[in-house]
């Protein structure tokens, strides 16, 4: 083991004078009370160029002549270099005190521009090993299982499980809406988890923890004022909030936003994908609020499976590219400050003339999120064949 | 004990041939396969044009929105004379016939699942949709096409040939509104630019206006989002033989595949079209001055007749028809016999249906019902009158699967992977209950479903009940909880709660492991 550790973190120190990033300095403890992990999946291939703006580049705005934004549009500066969209002011105060980390350049090494396989590869954290069927954060959860935990510890708030979710550990999935009545689940309480092989276990367990998980919400203490908007995201993240609150023992929340694939009509100040930015922001921002005491040990995660193209497609939207972006809000992050490495928009910068390139593996990310958030050290091959270089982005 | 190597009886069979090429069985119905004998009965399915259906021809009657064309359903749904100063009221009203054509829809889908005699085409269809996924969430536009799409593309072709299948989808203004392909064009040249230039100022008079138009015109180009998931989803497979280049050349030669504005139909313009030879998956599509929309027509072909289509098509019907994870030898089977017809949707079905793994012992109850499978045979079980499915839609939203509003262009999975969450069967008993228990608005279980249970004392109605429902028989610890359930609801209750007995035992059926499966 001793062996593993120091070879990890030698490879980790080589890999980080590489990239400019950090290694991981400290042997890695368990120090707050509870942490939490709650991963936002912007599905579709957000158009991460468009929330972190280059807002000095001329290229930024040749490429993007109609949906670019531009000081002049009230673009909320973070540095000389970059800016956020205007619908993401709601963020813009966690990022000043120093909680927000936007990441920029990240994906995934395969070359896929397909939605699917993208997303596969990135839950799976196994960039074309079609092969691995466990999702990352269920590695975590299976790597990390011990008696007496909470069967919350991995619970998604929606009808199906992020991949990233999926795997041996029994994750739960809630959908949201009409709450369940405790009578239905007394109901079936004898027909599941006897014969019936995997249908019986899932009815089994899905009885025991729901039962819990409504006595939870409904004695959870109230939050602060939170001003969520009226989006059904808001919504999941105020019940989210709830339950940390509760002190549950809840670790990892799968959270999909869905929609981002604007190929056309994704608009530049105004329009779609402006609209989109603007409830994530607000419902982040209100979560924070939210969350009290708390705040400061949930790490949020907001991820995408590829960027898109750095020009405009001329439908008022954008393709599917590669190098995408992240942002890292809360727990233990050190923020307000942009990382990753930024090569610009110069034509012999991008993949193909076309795309951003990766400069940063998505698989460094989650790993430094399990590592900021957890103080968990993956075992080889957590990642099949990579290792990864963490990230200087958490404070330890 | 029943042993895995054991062939299927034929009463199995038949209970098997309506979990696979049917929604599961109506009350009787296995009886009724068997009478006519399973063989015949699959035959008559894949030749559904021989069977007769006047539930659902009654049921379209009453939904005239399904057999509009689009600028029928725009004129008489969506363009009604707005008066002046409505009224709450009179805005209501447009709202309600603007949501008309839509509303139309998704109950056919829903009801023609319960409904058809013809249950192997509705299975095909229902594959079919989510092959070539569209979705209402596109926004704008697409509502007005999608009533057409289901009927001129997904039902038209869904025992017919693939390639006339793809061909209708790629030139249909729902998929060329939903994957863009729309809006790719041709950049536009110096000349035309300077002209645009030209229109604008004269018309505005702004120097700076014309160079604004020209500068949005320049950036107007190729969009490959309908390229790509026609190669990944809609043929060949991810990962299958083709590069990004195969993908920018596939756009470029769809470009010009657009639909006519105010009319709504497909239409090929030439001025969108980029121009000259493509390369496509190491073949040369000559570029066609005079008829560019050939060369996109030609590729509709290549992929159609591609050994990885038929392989691909193969292995996601055997995936549905057989089980989660298809012997390769059935999947082999069904893309011969794909190559073979020439793509013939139906010879694939059958090559697959034909194959030894399709009624294997294995593939017996192996699937795991997806949410608007187990809602469907659950209505199809108890007979269920459905006169208003808004209730209905609504429960399938809720379990994740809301018809026509899958949002990527996967469209919905039907494997035990992607509905087996824990947390999610909860939905399901919450439906089987109110269902059962007469809660569901719009839909109810005939009066008569359980006339008869007369003269068979309540503490054995479980077992009647089970027999009906789960035809292919439950575990003993399903039939120690429901005769528990029934002993406890007796005992519990005043004696007036008998009447609701009968109710809840169904309920408990219908939420039962077993009930779950197919």
């Amino acid at each position: 083991m001793t062996t593993t550790r120091r070879e990890f973190l030698q490879t980790t120190a080589a890999l980080a004078a590489c990239t400019g990033l950090a290694p991981l300095a400290a042997p890695l403890r368990r120090e707050r009370a509870a942490p939490a992990l709650v991963a936002v999946y912007l599905r579709g291939g957000a158009d991460f160029l468009n929330m972190l703006i280059p807002y000095r580049d001329p290229a930024y705005r040749a490429a993007r002549p109609g949906i670019g934004l531009g000081e002049e549009d009230g673009v909320l500066p973070l540095d000389d270099q970059f800016a956020l969209h205007p619908a993401l002011a709601a963020l813009r105060p966690l990022y000043q005190d120093k909680r927000l980390a936007p990441v920029i350049c990240t994906g995934s090494p395969h070359p896929t521009r397909s939605h699917f396989e993208a997303q596969d590869f990135m839950e799976y954290a196994a960039p074309g090993n079609h092969g691995v069927r466990e999702g990352w954060i269920s590695r975590y959860l299976r790597a990390t299982a011990r008696p007496g935990a909470s069967e919350f510890r991995a619970v998604a708030l929606q009808a199906n499980l992020p991949r990233a979710l999926r795997g041996e550990f029994p994750a739960l999935a809630v959908p949201e809406g009409k709450r369940r009545r405790n009578d239905v689940l007394e109901q079936f309480d004898s027909f599941y988890g006897g014969e019936g092989g995997a249908v019986s276990e899932s009815g089994r367990r899905t009885i025991d923890i729901l039962r819990r998980f409504h006595e939870i919400a409904a004695a959870a203490p109230a939050g602060k004022e939170a001003a969520y908007p009226d989006a059904d995201l808001a919504r999941r993240l105020k019940t989210i909030a709830g339950f940390i609150r509760a002190g549950a023992g809840l670790e990892v929340v799968g959270l999909d936003y869905d929609g981002w694939d604007h190929h056309a009509g994704q608009g530049g100040i105004g329009g779609r994908h402006a609209e989109m930015l603007r409830t994530l922001a607000e419902s982040l921002a209100a979560f924070y609020r939210d969350l009290g005491p708390h705040a400061d040990a949930t790490l949020t995660l907001c991820m995408t499976e590829f960027g898109r193209t750095v020009r405009e497609n001329g439908n008022d939207g954008t393709d599917h590219g590669r190098g995408g972006g992240m942002l890292l809000l809360g727990g233990g992050v050190r923020g307000g400050k942009v990382y990753g490495d930024w090569r610009g928009l110069e034509a012999k910068a991008l993949i193909e003339g076309r795309d951003l390139p990766v400069t940063t593996d998505f698989r460094d990310v989650f790993a430094s999120c399990l590592a900021g958030c957890f103080g968990f050290e993956p075992p080889r091959d957590f990642f099949p064949d990579y290792t990864p270089a963490l990230l200087a982005a958490f404070r330890r | 004990m029943v042993r895995a190597a054991e062939p299927l009886t034929e009463r199995e069979r038949a209970i098997h041939a309506l979990s696979r090429l049917a929604y599961g069985p109506r009350p009787g119905e296995v009886e009724r396969v068997l009478a006519l004998g399973v063989d015949r009965w699959v035959e008559s399915q894949l030749a559904p044009a021989g069977i007769e259906d006047a539930a659902v021809e009654r049921l379209l009657a009453g939904a005239p929105a399904l057999a509009m064309t689009p600028a029928q359903l725009r004129a008489e749904f969506l363009e009604a004379e707005r008066p002046e100063n409505p009224t709450p009221e009179q805005r209501r009203e447009l709202q309600r016939r603007k949501n008309e054509p839509r509303v139309q829809l998704l109950r056919s889908v829903l009801q023609r699942a319960v409904l058809s005699e013809r249950q192997a085409l509705e299975i095909l269809t229902d594959l079919w949709r989510n092959h070539f996924n569209v979705s209402y969430t596109k926004g704008g536009p697409i509502e007005v096409f999608l009533p057409d799409w289901d009927r001129s593309v997904i039902r038209a072709h869904a025992l017919g040939g693939f390639g006339a299948l793809l061909a209708a989808s790629a030139q249909h203004p729902a998929m060329l509104i939903y994957l863009d392909n729309a809006v790719s064009r041709r950049p536009a040249t110096p000349a035309e630019l300077a002209a645009i230039g030209r229109r604008v100022q004269r018309r505005t008079g702004s120097a700076e206006r014309a160079e604004e138009e020209m500068e949005l015109a320049r950036q107007k180009g190729l969009n490959e989002n309908y390229a790509r998931e026609l190669m990944e989803l809609h043929t060949l497979g991810a990962d299958n033989g083709y590069s990004q280049d195969d993908v920018v050349a596939v756009a470029e030669a769809f470009t010009g595949w657009t639909v006519r504005r105010n009319e709504g139909v497909f239409e090929f313009r030439n001025d969108m079209h980029v121009p000259g030879d493509k390369r496509v998956l190491g073949r040369v599509i000559p570029g066609d001055a005079a008829d560019g929309a050939r060369e996109g027509r030609a590729i509709l072909e290549l992929l159609a007749a591609s050994a990885g289509t038929a392989r691909f098509l193969a292995r996601k019907l055997a995936c549905r028809l057989i089980r989660d994870d298809p012997p390769p030898e059935a999947v082999e089977a069904g893309a011969a016999a794909y190559l073979e017809s020439q793509g013939d949707i139906r010879a694939l079905a059958g090559a697959i249906v034909a194959s030894p793994a399709f009624w294997a012992r294995d593939s017996f109850r192996a699937k795991f019902k997806t949410p608007f499978e187990f809602v469907v045979s659950a209505l199809r079980a108890t007979g269920a009158a459905v006169e208003n499915p808004d209730a209905v839609l609504a429960a399938l939203r809720e379990m994740g699967q809301p018809i026509y509003l899958c949002d990527p262009p996967t469209g919905y999975a039907d494997t035990a992977e992607a509905w087996l969450d824990p947390g999610v069967l909860a939905a399901r008993w919450q439906f089987a209950l109110d269902l059962a228990e007469g809660r569901i608005r719009g839909a109810r279980v005939p009066p008569d479903f359980h006339a008869d249970l007369q003269g068979v004392a309540p503490t054995d109605w479980w077992r009647r009940l089970a027999e009906k429902l789960l035809p292919a028989g439950c575990s003993e610890s399903t039939q120690a909880a429901l005769r528990a359930a029934g002993a406890e609801f007796l005992d519990a209750g005043p004696p007036g709660r008998r009447r609701q007995l009968a109710p809840r035992l169904l309920g408990l059926v219908l939420g039962s492991p077993e009930f779950q499966q197919q």
